[in-house]
């Protein structure tokens, strides 16, 4: 009961929040200097003054910022984020075709990050100052530090065009057409349409782009279990649990891993947040045509609907991850939950 | 419990290692009939009534047909769906008699409403494309098979605008019925581009199956195409625009075109069996442009010093900085257009010391500091700040001391350049429409001469040759006056044409056909495989 009501007023916050975004990001997009009409319309369109009037008109970009503020939270509430200035398209429709392709990169690149990373993280803990434990290091720190979009170019060389043991960019090869969209998510569509060839081939597309973006949260990942470990490792009930006899792996992962785990948490979760915001890069790359891509252009065409549906949604993301976050650690740690 | 869960895991990702070891796909684009294009992508919309950038033109010319087009490379408009076609003696009118056995991909026959709603929908969106029907001042149909154009003015232009993709005919019934309207006010009633980014409504040899901005494009063959067709049955195009992923893609087979090749990706094609590749000059050209008004462009006012600036660039250096296949034309209209006066000789082309000579005479013998102000576009690829550091370099040479100003394109930089407030800057010019009347606004009076407050007064002999190029509509007189033209420019202009971009393809060795043009980048219905 007490669970329940943390999280409906977790909930509620989350929409007062939600205000505040679109507030904040309607004023920064409109502080910003630019003109939407000069990203847009082409030179000679430019000095025609009838068309770029009937641009304004049909963007609200005639009327005062106040009005097109009052239209904009209207709208927001009516969960209308507008007409995506750039492709004339529904916002929402921009960022529900967008968004899965994102999504499904993003939980796989989380996926492998948090196993390597919580992996590596309990082996150079155990073998601390060890060889295995400076090369682990080496690694993490390589991880967190490789520019992405160097690491995708040479992973795109080594495993596609020299090895050729993984396919190229895209999200499925040219020999399949994408699926029908249920989800948005070719791997789960694939499997709806009852082609597996094709799951596959979703699959081994997303290898790559995925390992690209897992190096970096993997590095924090593995860099934040073994510090916390050690630090744990060092507490009296670990001592206890040794004196029991009770063996060092059963120790690491019957007594010490769950609460070293705990920061972990939140290194995860954060590192969800930032893939599903922040891959313009990689997403360019790899031709991924998610959220980072849709934003890029978004932002490098003035589109003032899309930048701020784009910012809702990410903003969004924070805000429900965070939220699942408080919930784990209660659920993980029986203290915060008393708290 | 928490053993299962970590042995699960892991389960989980080794079966992602295998998957993804596994053998090379079995790639569709290798078999007989499908053909994978690559190109960048940076467009919104494959309605025709909206389309104005290169890379879509590919896919209208592809699903959709127009009145002319540029056949086998020609730069002279041929017919199309016009069967025969004549003007008026006045030149003010432009009757079309139609094809009679063209048909749209749906079964309706191509008839003159369908071209009357064509035009004066793209007119009436007011989008991007729609000053190409500017010189439009009605459409009359008389008949189902006759279209007559009454235009404003003459306008030996209008076939090659007629030809562009954004005059594309459209199956009227079908768009109507989707949202379509060519009334006064499409701008805001018109819905119907939602329905023609899912699929098309032309008469052209393919169809639109799918669309995925940023991903894929996907055109199969029209069934009901009334032409003669070639043998690919279906293009898939990547909407991958980065130049080593399409050199891998085309090394590996997995792509068939590549579109957006550079310098460096050439180089590891070369030896390569199966890959052919072109370099080509685009009608894309950079251009130096001084401004005329002396409180603007202070010293670059000079006509002078303008010349003295044109003496001193290095255009081979240039050159090298846009790419093999990079020519400078040797006046404002580029080389592959009727009227070009042709390439720029680079070697002779640079003579510093008649550079100095021509400063001392504007009284500048010790320079000047100049501000050189640039925005952050790039031409082609080409970033026009590398233009602008050549250039910088180069005029170091006659002791003018530029210093590059970045500006940002959407916060000012447009504005300015667009109401003649720049002293001096270095921006390129894109093609509109297939014609060498395009390059008409760089003369006194006109869209980017008045950029540079170069106006008509004191010109008027050339606003005159200008009224006489327009209402010309026999190619070769055509063809003269526009050379006289550049003649009558070339002491007094404020613009130095730099270089026309390059542009590098790739394509596979079973392809023939496969050609760079500026109006459709490759025409898709003239690629067969072997």
């Amino acid at each position: 009961m007490e669970r329940l009501r943390f999280i409906i007023k977790r909930f509620a916050l989350l929409i007062v929040m939600l205000f505040g975004v679109a507030t904040i990001v309607f004023v920064l997009t409109k502080l910003v200097p630019g003109d939407s009409a000069v990203a847009n319309l082409s030179q000679r369109s430019l000095s025609d003054p009838k068309i770029v009037e009937a641009y304004k008109v049909k963007h609200g970009l005639d009327q005062p910022v106040i009005i097109q503020y009052f239209i904009h939270i209207k709208n927001v509430f009516k969960l209308d984020l507008g007409t995506s200035m750039r492709t004339n398209q529904s916002i929402l429709y921009e960022l529900k075709r967008c968004f899965p392709a994102t999504i499904e990169l993003a939980t796989l690149a989380i996926l492998l990050s948090t196993i390597f990373g919580i992996f590596f993280g309990i082996i150079s803990a155990m073998k601390r100052n060890s060889i295995v434990d400076q090369i682990v290091r080496a690694i993490s720190v390589l991880g967190v530090s490789i520019p992405s979009f160097w690491f995708a170019l040479i992973m795109l060389y080594v495993f596609y065009y020299k090895l050729q043991i993984l396919p190229g960019p895209g999200r499925l090869s040219a020999s399949f057409s994408a699926p029908v969209a249920v989800t948005g998510f070719y791997m789960i569509d694939s499997l709806i349409e009852g082609d597996f060839l094709k799951f596959i081939d979703a699959l081994k597309h997303l290898i790559l782009p995925a390992s690209v973006l897992a190096a970096f949260t993997m590095g924090l990942i593995t860099r934040t279990t073994r510090s916390n470990l050690l630090d744990v490792m060092s507490t009296d009930y670990i001592r206890t649990a040794k004196a029991k006899g009770l063996s060092k792996v059963s120790v690491i992962v019957s007594h010490a891993l769950g609460n070293a785990l705990i920061p972990v948490l939140t290194v995860i979760g954060l590192g969800f947040g930032n893939l599903l915001g922040g891959m313009v890069l990689v997403e360019t790359i790899f031709n991924w045509p998610g959220l980072g891509q849709f934003a890029y252009n978004s932002v490098k065409s003035l589109d003032y609907p899309g930048i701020i549906g784009v910012s809702l949604l990410i903003a969004l993301n924070y805000m429900l991850i965070n939220t699942v976050i408080d919930i784990l650690y209660g659920t993980i740690d029986p203290r915060v939950r008393c708290k | 419990m928490k053993k299962k869960v970590i042995v699960l895991l892991l389960t989980f990702a080794m079966v992602f290692i295998v998957a993804g070891c596994s053998s090379k796909d079995n790639n569709e684009g290798a078999s007989e009939s499908v053909v994978v294009i690559a190109m960048g992508s940076g467009f919104s919309t494959l309605d025709p009534g909206f389309m104005y950038e290169q890379n879509p033109t590919l896919v209208a010319n592809a699903c959709y047909e127009t009145l002319f087009k540029f056949i086998d490379g020609s730069d002279e408009p041929q017919t199309s769906l016009a069967e025969s076609y004549t003007f008026s003696d006045d030149g003010l009118a432009l009757t079309i008699v139609l094809k009679e056995e063209a048909t749209f991909a749906s079964g309706n026959p191509v008839t003159s409403e369908d071209v009357k709603f064509s035009l004066n929908r793209t007119k009436n969106l007011k989008g991007n494309p729609s000053f190409i029907a500017d010189t439009i001042k009605s459409i009359e149909c008389p008949d189902e098979s006759t279209v007559v154009i009454n235009l404003t003015g003459q306008d030996s232009a209008i076939l090659s605008k007629l030809g562009y993709a954004s005059c594309s005919i459209l199956d009227s019934k079908v768009v109507k019925e989707n949202g379509g309207t060519d009334a006064e006010d499409a701008n805001t009633t018109d819905t119907a581009q939602v329905y023609l980014d899912a699929t098309s409504a032309g008469s052209g040899m393919y169809v639109l199956k799918s669309y995925t901005p940023d991903e894929e494009i996907i055109l199969e063959k029209n069934e009901n195409y009334w032409g003669t067709t070639t043998n690919v049955d279906k293009y898939i195009i990547k909407l991958q625009g980065d130049a080593n992923t399409q050199m891998m893609g085309l090394s590996s087979g997995d792509i068939d075109i590549a579109l957006n090749l550079t310098d460096d990706t050439i180089i590891e094609l070369e030896g390569k069996e199966n890959v052919k590749v072109q370099n080509e000059s685009t009608k894309t050209v950079g251009f130096l442009m001084m401004n005329e008004d002396e409180k603007i462009g202070g010293p670059v006012a000079n006509n002078k010093v303008q010349k003295a600036i044109s003496y001193a660039i290095d255009y081979k250096g240039i050159q090298t900085i846009c790419g093999t296949g990079s020519i400078t034309p040797e006046s404002i209209i580029q080389v592959g257009f009727m009227g070009s006066k042709g390439e720029k000789d680079v070697s002779t082309a640079t003579d510093l010391v008649k550079a100095k000579e021509l400063l001392k005479e504007a009284g500048y013998e010790d320079g000047f500091d100049i501000d050189l102000e640039m925005s952050e576009l790039d031409m082609e690829g080409v970033p026009l700040l590398d233009l602008a550091q050549i250039v910088k370099e180069d005029l170091s040479e006659i002791n003018i001391n530029v210093n590059i100003v970045q500006r940002d394109w959407v916060a000012g930089y447009g504005d300015d350049y667009r109401d003649g407030k720049m002293g001096m800057t270095i921006i390129y010019w894109g093609i509109d429409y297939n014609d060498p009347n395009v390059q008409l606004v760089f003369l006194p009076g006109q869209q980017v001469g008045l950029r540079a407050n170069w106006k008509e007064k004191g010109y008027e002999d050339i606003t005159k040759k200008y009224n006489d190029i327009l209402a010309e509509t026999d190619s070769s007189k055509r063809s003269q006056l526009l050379v006289e033209v550049q003649d009558m420019i070339e002491e007094d202009s404020p613009f130095v044409m730099l270089a026309q971009a390059s542009c590098h393809i790739g394509y596979n060795s079973k392809l023939t056909g496969v050609n760079f043009s500026d109006t459709y980048r490759v025409d898709v219905t003239e690629i067969n495989i072997q």
